[in-house]
């Protein structure tokens, strides 16, 4: 985020895009709601009604997958309307000469044959953002997880850019974070292509710093990012390490994986509950949860923020850290640091973005720090691009619209999108084992419009399969106007009906995310006695209970 | 003092360090005025005044304690004690609730003869988390307010009137049957415990149990919510048990002390019996089995580097987690890197 929770509910304006921000983002959502009390403009661009949609100004249903028309049309209205900033655009941004010749072809009226959106509101939201001072853009999944979620991400900043909406509180381009620690994992280093603090792999000083700090020569070449690491699990690589992820449950194109996972000579797996990535394991080891270790997470704002252990793990389950550093020694390769602190300084030490950042510091500011950080006088960075962009010069980037990878046709006729609700959480191994939680959400569904199933004979809570090019799974209908016609959705954190055996594991070809969003399905009604589908027959080797117990 | 445009008499008492006590208030709330325990005496007027919805004036002089302001404090405690239910004078966690941490820092009379339970209760509500016991509720309309101004939802309502006011939703219906978001933000505002958590761990703490706080933040979203783990320092043998969570005051960033149902409510999987206890190693017949930590360390170390030997570094891959910490990320891609070589490291960013 380029700005900070806090200054939400003093946004004038307020545009939500691919953001399902009341489920999975409750807190920013109250902040929006506060905002929008005070009498700020609410606008949510989303293929389904959400809650948001309900206090929102304006509804923008696109058409899953077309976000980039709409953004190109709203930045066309803004750029004929002469409402861009030329003054921020001369000062602080390069590359704006391409845009004008792209974004040509943008206008309001195709971008509604695409989108579905009206022209008319889309010429309205795109003047109401240009004209509004303090308006702020935020995004989730709904816009990453796409082939095309880079570009995405550019058309958005092109509208942040053209009308200098950045550098001050309250607005600015704002992604949310999904789970919480998203921002730290990408900060401490854990990418193929970043040391620490976003520095590359490829650039020689960098190398060198880091060569000299730890003692060893270090690969110059980046490594293979997620998507690409499931891809080729089983042929090129040959073993794999995962800590606190469940890649059969969170990962697209699982019958692809699973056959993969088969043919993997050595896996490790270090996590808090057994799950479904275990049945391919050869060492698992137990670990702590978040309230029994210290540590720090970073939170959507750049906030580094303590993490204290308040009660002790349970069997013989150790921290995550605390088992690192004694396998660093398993492995011959003992460290020198041994704390969690010490841990933390030496990566801070390290990445000029977190200079000064220690625990002694987080906890003398008694509010955690944003970084970037200059140092251990510093208390942080409230809102980035203060006085200037952050790199320098932003830079536009021009973005042409490219269709999905895979569209409805004759055979999977509708366009499966796939998200979380506020009761659940990702492969939900938490949350599912939480029993409060199952009351409200106990079973798997698939959400579809009331003529999609009327035309299929499917009524409400009857039992169906939903079908793709990758794989078939059984769950329940949910007969709702939440979604368009010709649109489904599921959640996908339910362990029996996997909605990621759905899922396309292209991706996109910068981030190497998969493609979540869109993927064409088919929903057919189930007759007879259903019995919900595994995609394995293959069962989780448990132990007698008491095993687990002890 | 000087103050600033809109301040209230509460907000400039509070900077001069006087301690005013208020049980309708919630610096998250419009200033109420309902429940008259933060009356003071301004200068020169006839009648008390209550401090959270006053607005400082220019010359204004503010007596925040005297034998007057004492006495019609004690009187009004003692009144709200006698709606409050009888019986000990804490509530589930050892500790006094609100009310009766004031009426005795106050010096309030506990003997006045208490009144009839009047409030209607919502027995069927089967909500997992959020319970409302109608005997302990004094109508400050803290949750209700909450609910409206903060959570933005408006499930509960101030209902009847009199000594019959009460708690309720639209047709007395249960939360799940509301736009309730079960977000627990009423039970953290109550000042009596009339609202309080269903929960079991926290239902078997024995009251005489004191429990201690662990600031943290949630593992939950990108928030990062801050939070107070309630910890039974007994529980689970000596070695601790989670008996519920709390918010921190209003104000602690970066959420201003409110939580959502997963940070307040979702915690009982720390002590769920299905968590991984001892490390197991897959034996010859394909079974994974019990190992110590020893021999299941020697086991991934030995693995990984035999794949290392035979296909080469690039062989490897290390999934690190955005639900771990920092430093946990930092080990796992220096792990990769250094012991093993290879940049193949990510984690599951995106999702
Ligand atoms: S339940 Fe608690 S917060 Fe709500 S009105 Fe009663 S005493 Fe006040
Ligand atoms: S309490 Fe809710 S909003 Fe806050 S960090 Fe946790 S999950 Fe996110
Ligand atoms: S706190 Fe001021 S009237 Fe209740």
């Amino acid at each position: 985020m380029t700005n900070s929770i806090g200054e939400i509910r003093d946004a004038d304006f307020m545009f939500v895009i691919g953001s399902n921000t009341s489920e999975a983002h409750p807190i920013i959502a109250m902040e929006m709601k506060r905002a929008v009390k005070r009498g700020a403009e609410l606008v949510v661009a989303d293929p389904r009604s959400i809650w948001m949609t309900t206090i929102a100004d304006k509804h923008l249903k696109l058409t899953p997958g077309t976000d980039v028309w709409l953004l190109n049309a709203m930045a066309h209205v803004i750029l004929k309307e002469g409402l861009c900033d030329e003054k921020f655009i001369e000062e602080n941004t390069e590359g704006f000469e391409a845009l004008p010749e792209v974004l040509e072809r943008y206008t309001p009226e195709e971008a509604q044959k695409v989108t579905g959106v009206d022209a008319a509101v889309i010429r309205e939201v795109a003047i109401r953002y240009a004209t509004t001072r303090k308006a702020a853009i935020f995004y989730t999944l709904g816009i990453t997880e796409h082939s095309h979620g880079t570009d995405n991400v550019y058309a958005l900043s092109n509208l942040v850019l053209m009308t200098g909406h950045l550098g001050a509180a309250s607005m600015g381009l704002n992604p949310l974070r999904g789970q919480n620690n998203v921002q730290g994992a990408n900060d401490a280093g854990a990418t193929p292509i970043f040391y620490p603090g976003y520095q590359r792999v490829d650039d020689e000083a960098v190398r060198k710093k880091y060569e000299a700090a730890w003692g060893v020569d270090l690969d110059p070449n980046p490594g293979l990012n997620l998507n690409e690491m499931m891809k080729v699990a089983g042929t090129t690589i040959r073993a794999m390490f995962i800590m606190g992820e469940d890649i059969v449950m969170s990962e697209p194109n699982i019958s692809h994986l699973e056959e993969g996972l088969n043919n993997m000579d050595f896996l490790v797996l270090q996590d808090i509950f057994p799950n479904e990535t275990m049945r391919f394991t050869d060492v698992v080891l137990p670990a702590a949860c978040f309230a029994e270790k210290d540590g720090v997470f970073v939170n959507s704002e750049r906030r580094m923020q303590r993490v204290r252990k308040a009660v002790e793990p349970p069997g013989q389950a150790r921290a995550d850290w605390e088992i690192l550093v004694s396998l660093f020694a398993a492995a011959g390769t003992p460290l020198e640091s041994q704390t969690v602190s010490e841990i933390f300084t030496e990566m801070t030490s390290l990445a000029p973005k977190f200079a000064g950042i220690t625990y002694e510091h987080i906890e003398k500011l008694g509010h955690g720090i944003q970084w970037p950080c200059a140092d251990d006088e510093s208390d942080g960075t409230r809102y980035l691009h203060e006085g200037g962009v952050l790199r320098g010069r932003g830079l536009f980037t021009a973005v042409e619209y490219r269709p999905s990878l895979e569209l409805a046709d004759d055979n999977y006729p509708l366009v499966l999108s796939t998200g979380r609700t506020l009761y659940h959480y990702n492969a939900a191994t938490q949350t599912r084992r939480a029993q409060g939680l199952k009351v409200k959400q106990p079973e798997a569904y698939v959400e579809m419009h009331p003529k999609d199933a009327g035309r299929r004979s499917i009524g409400d809570g009857d039992w169906v399969d939903v079908v793709s090019r990758r794989g078939t799974l059984r769950c329940r209908a949910l007969v709702s106007k939440q979604v368009q016609r010709g649109c489904i959705w599921m959640p996908f954190h339910f362990a029996e009906a996997r909605a990621n055996l759905l899922t396309i594991d292209e991706g996109d070809n910068v981030t190497g995310t998969a493609e979540y969003k869109v993927c064409a399905a088919e929903v057919r009604r189930v007759t007879g006695e259903p019995k919900p589908t595994r995609s394995s027959d293959r069962e989780v080797e448990f132990l007698p209970g008491s095993f687990y117990r002890g | 003092m000087p103050f600033g445009d809109g301040e209230t008499i509460l907000d400039v008492t509070r900077r001069a360090g006087r301690q005013v006590p208020t049980l309708c208030h919630d610096d998250r709330l419009k200033p109420a005025g309902a429940c008259r325990t933060c009356l003071v005496q301004i200068e020169g007027a006839r009648r008390l005044a209550p401090a959270c919805s006053t607005k400082a004036g220019d010359g204004m002089q503010v007596t925040t304690a005297n034998e007057r302001i004492d006495e019609h404090r004690q009187n009004l405690l003692a009144l709200y004690l006698v709606d409050h239910h009888q019986g000990h004078d804490d509530c589930e966690d050892g500790a006094p609730c609100e009310l009766h941490a004031m009426a005795a820092a106050y010096g309030a009379p506990t003997d006045w003869e208490p009144l009839p339970l009047a409030r209607a209760e919502r027995p069927n509500d089967d909500n997992p988390y959020i319970e409302f016991r109608a005997d302990r509720c004094i109508a400050c309309a803290r949750c209700t307010r909450y609910c409206d101004e903060v959570e933005g939802v408006s499930a509960i309502t101030m209902a009847k009137r009199g000594i019959e006011t009460t708690v309720s939703t639209a047709d007395a219906l249960g939360l799940f049957d509301t736009t309730c978001e079960l977000c627990g933000g009423c039970v953290a505002v109550c000042p009596t415990g009339a609202m309080a958590e269903k929960m079991p761990l926290v239902a078997k703490a024995p009251p005489e149990r004191k429990l201690h706080k662990v600031r943290t933040t949630c593992n939950y979203c990108g928030v990062g919510c801050q939070m107070d783990i309630n910890v039974d320092g007994y529980g689970n043998n000596g070695k601790g048990q989670v008996a519920k969570i709390t918010s921190p005051p209003p104000g602690t960033l970066p959420s201003d002390g409110n939580l959502c149902v997963k940070g307040r409510f979702a915690y009982d999987f720390i002590d769920h019996p299905d968590r991984l206890k001892v490390p197991l190693v897959r034996n010859a017949q394909g079974e994974l089995k019990e190992a110590t930590w020893e021999e299941a360390l020697a086991a991934a170390a030995k693995g990984l580097r035999a794949v290392e030997a035979e296909h080469g570094k690039d062989a490897l891959a290390f999934v690190s987690s955005s639900r771990c910490t920092v430093e946990e990320n930092y080990l796992v891609q220096k792990l990769a890197r250094v012991a093993f070589g290879t940049n193949n490291v990510h984690q599951c960013a995106a999702t």
